[in-house]
């Protein structure tokens, strides 16, 4: 008889899985990319927005778990769309996953080389990465969500401070004016940020691991809101500290503005080095999760021990993390990600949702 | 006579079976001859010098007695004041009849209820079994004719006194520290304990060594299921001799290849007492000071009793410095190795000048170079220890000052690297349980190899990875990092701040106590 070791997790603990995974690359390069397409500084609405939008797929992705207590996706697409459909459908999410993986690590291994690692090779970077990551994921998802509860306090801490010594540049003006361009851009950057929040789908799986599935809708409202909070600081203080044209010509804004000023008298008068800290741990979780995501529905589909699969998936991650050869592939290989996701995530489970709905009531 | 044949028959069958189960060891059954039986003790343990045969007859009757000790274990003056004068006084007046009469009189549990006024006090019949009892202490009584034997509690070994334990000093707090001797521990928990509910259960370990064990804890509150998997856990202990209890302790954790302690030890029973109020349970051994303390977490690892002695500000503000010390020590020397050789344009400019300006001259990297004054100051500490004390703190000295000085002077480190070092080897000191203390140790250099590697980068990565260890780590199902998380608000109120006693009103949650909350 073992104490506490539960392979359940409880709500916060599902709400901390949720807000780490959708917390990684988006906060150093949401600001550019909404930027990018909306061309005005009312960027924080198109957050909201999207924010909103993310809850209502997350909930719809909840209702679906809902219906099918204890079983993942990959389980029930099966119930719900056949044998073959549902195992097909379960590895197109599968692809997803660990082509999220792949990307997160890429990007990270993009932006370490650029700040911290100058001159050492991507590879060098991501394998023991990589490693630990995998190392975690041996131990199920008990272990993960707990350590991604040990990390976003110190996330959330670090990045408060840090954010908040940007007030030093932080200019109204730039967020001025509002609703210039009147309503339509804000809705055609939707797209952007909606991607951003990315991580909801995780939804799919962690509700079959709750030990009270009936709390997951507020789950998704609490984890997203908090990942929301985080978004819209980044984007006010960021397009605030160096407005929409100068966001429009850096990579990674968010860490420009933080490079951007310096406190004299502290032990340290440039904080990039701390919020890249913090990133580093998202990007973790992200990958992490995402890894596992993957092998867990290799697992379940294939019906054998995931740790065969968590080892055969890495190299797999390795080798798509190391398909772009630049910084704008990696971007694109983000989008079409992010793309690929909004219609696997934002249509696909409404779809199962009706499927599954008419087949209830016909049994 | 005719009692006689008829008590012998039935017990001869007996002993005929029994013979018959374990042929190869032979008959270790009394068999109410007494030269027989004291035969078959001389096999046992005759052959050394140490062990006592007093043979004698019982009060001015015919009755051979023989009360079989080992010196130096038994105490002496019972022996000599008590059990042979009660005895050997004369029984036949007191009975004024014939001897015979006085020999059916004397049985076994006869002198048990009337003659031996002591408080422990049983009895046997298995030759085998009773050895090793006498071998710590307690007398055996045997009689002619009978066929049970009596085992006399006497133990009194020359022990240590209580004392002011030396690994964990508190500057308030009891001074009491446990001894070597199992009962004055235990004597010591029951006294400050209280309460009837603090079970001590007694098991043995050690096929050869057959060291007494008690397993501690509070019935009402302990988690059952803990108690259980320490109890389970203790016997399936498969070793011969068990020296101290920190053999205990590596044979009963979860995970051997762990760089964290998965037990905690300590020799101060306030802190025992406080441990099984909170649920949990203790293990204390025969022969060591050490008790050990199960399940543990991290941060259980640092709190000291002192934290909660104290005002809960100072006791919350101690408790802060100590993670800042446990930072510290974890990751003092990899952060200054990273921020000096890879990263420098992130410390502030006037520092970073100045730290090229003294590393100006050294001719190894940072790395390097903090290796050596790690490894220099691990050896200082390690030869500090090992020393007799008045040498010790001299040690100190030229470690400290000489070397450091002259290392910095010759040339081959830098003042900052020494600064850092030594800030590092006295927040290390500041980690309450000493055991956490060495892997910290131990764990710093590989910190410094992923430093010195991959720079900051390599720094996360090592906390990732300790991290990730750290939740997948359990100590008897709970998992080491709890307290931390899963969040529970109940729990935090004595985490990294120390609430005040008023509100500190329930017990750690992740031990699932039976009794949750701490009444009155």
């Amino acid at each position: 008889m073992k104490i506490g070791s539960k392979e359940k997790l409880s709500s916060p603990q599902a709400a901390v899985i949720l807000v780490n995974y959708i917390l990684a690359a988006g906060i150093l390069t949401l600001p550019r990319s909404s930027a990018e397409k909306l061309e005005s500084p009312d960027i924080w609405m198109t957050v909201i927005l999207g924010g909103l939008f993310a809850m209502g797929a997350g909930i719809i992705i909840v209702k679906l778990s809902q219906r099918y207590p204890g079983r993942t996706i990959y389980k029930y697409s099966q119930e719900i769309a056949g044998k073959w459909a549902g195992s097909f459908l379960g590895l197109i999410i599968i692809i997803y996953f660990f082509s999220l993986a792949a990307y997160e690590i890429r990007v990270l291994s993009e932006v370490t080389s650029l700040f911290l690692l100058e001159g050492t090779p991507i590879w060098a970077i991501i394998m023991p990465f990589m490693w630990i990551g995998l190392y975690l994921i041996g131990g199920g998802i008990d272990p993960i969500a707990r350590l991604f509860e040990l990390i976003l306090p110190i996330t959330v801490i670090i990045f408060l401070i840090v954010i908040s010594m940007s007030m030093g540049i932080f200019e109204l003006d730039n967020l001025r004016p509002v609703l210039g361009s009147g309503i339509t851009p804000i809705i055609k950057g939707v797209s952007t940020t909606v991607v951003a929040f990315l991580g909801i789908e995780i939804m799919l799986i962690i509700v079959a691991f709750m030990d009270k599935p009936a709390q997951a809708v507020k789950v998704v409202l609490i984890g997203t809101g908090t990942s929301m909070f985080f978004y819209l600081i980044t984007v006010v203080m960021v397009i605030g500290g160096l407005s929409v044209d100068g966001v429009l010509t850096k990579t990674w804004p968010t860490i420009d503005l933080i490079r951007s000023f310096e406190i004299q008298g502290l032990i340290f008068e440039r904080f990039e080095s701390l919020l890249l800290t913090i990133w580093i741990m998202q990007i973790f979780t992200t990958y992490t999760i995402t890894f596992y995501a993957a092998s867990l529905g290799l697992s379940q589909i294939f019906k054998k021990k995931i740790g065969p699969f968590q080892f055969g998936l890495l190299p797999v991650i390795y080798l798509i993390g190391m398909i772009p050869a630049n910084m704008n592939e990696v971007f694109a290989m983000g989008d079409m990600i992010g793309y690929s996701a909004l219609i696997l995530f934002g249509v696909l489970p409404l779809a199962l949702l009706i499927i599954s709905k008419i087949k209830g009531d016909k049994a | 006579m005719k009692m006689s044949q008829i008590k012998k028959k039935p017990i001869k069958s007996s002993t005929m079976k029994h013979e018959k189960k374990n042929e190869d060891e032979g008959p270790y059954e009394l068999t109410g001859e007494i030269q027989r039986d004291l035969q078959l003790f001389k096999k046992e343990i005759g052959h050394n010098s140490d062990v006592h045969f007093r043979e004698f007859n019982i009060g001015l009757t015919s009755i051979r007695a023989v009360l079989i000790y080992v010196d130096g274990l038994s105490d002496k003056e019972l022996i000599d004041k008590h059990i042979m004068k009660s005895l050997m006084q004369d029984f036949t007046d007191a009975k004024g009849d014939g001897r015979h009469e006085a020999k059916e009189k004397f049985t076994v549990d006869y002198i048990k209820s009337h003659i031996l006024s002591l408080g422990e006090i049983s009895a046997a019949s298995n030759i085998k079994d009773t050895v090793p009892q006498i071998l710590k202490g307690s007398a055996v009584l045997l009689l002619d004719g009978a066929f049970e034997m009596l085992i006399l509690g006497i133990a009194n070994g020359k022990t240590r006194n209580i004392e002011e334990p030396v690994s964990e000093q508190a500057v308030r707090g009891p001074r009491e520290g446990f001894t070597e001797n199992l009962s004055d521990n235990t004597a010591l928990l029951r006294r400050n304990g209280g309460t009837e509910k603090l079970i001590f259960s007694k098991f043995i370990v050690g096929k050869r060594s057959n060291k007494d064990l008690i397993v501690a804890y509070i019935e009402d509150i302990a988690n059952p299921a803990i108690v259980e998997e320490v109890k389970s856990r203790i016997q399936q202990i498969d070793i011969d001799n068990v020296m101290e209890s920190g053999y205990v302790e590596q044979l009963i954790e979860d995970n051997f290849m762990s760089p964290f302690p998965q037990a905690q030890n300590t020799e101060r029973p306030d802190r025992v007492n406080a441990a099984l109020m909170e649920g949990r349970v203790a293990i204390l051994l025969d022969g060591t000071p050490f008790a050990l303390l199960v399940p543990v977490t991290f941060s259980m690892m640092l709190q000291a009793s002192e934290d909660y002695y104290e005002r809960w500000i100072s006791g919350s503000l101690i408790r802060l410095l100590r993670f800042v010390a446990i930072f510290i020590s974890l990751f003092g020397p990899a952060l200054y190795i990273s921020f000096v050789s890879f990263h420098q344009g992130l410390i502030p400019t006037k520092l970073a000048m100045s730290i090229i300006g003294t590393r100006d001259g050294v001719p190894f990297p940072s790395i390097i170079e903090a290796l050596i004054m790690e490894v220099a100051i691990e050896i200082l500490r390690e030869a500090g220890l090992r020393l007799p004390k008045p040498i010790g703190p001299a040690i100190g000295i030229v470690g400290a000052l000489i070397i450091g000085e002259a290392a910095v002077s010759a040339g081959i480190v830098s003042p900052i690297m020494v600064i850092v070092v030594a800030v590092t080897a006295i927040s290390s000191f500041a980690i309450p349980e000493y055991s956490l203390g060495i892997s910290l140790r131990y764990l710093r250099f590989v910190c410094m190899f992923f430093a010195a590697v991959f720079g900051l980068y390599g720094v996360i990565l090592f906390f990732l990875f300790i991290s990730s260890h750290l939740v997948k780590l359990k100590s008897f199902g709970v998992p080491y990092i709890s307290l931390a998380v899963p969040y529970r608000l109940s729990d935090w109120k004595d985490f990294i701040v120390r609430f005040p006693l008023k509100v500190l009103k329930e017990r750690p949650s992740m031990l699932h106590p039976k009794d949750p909350t701490r009444k009155g």
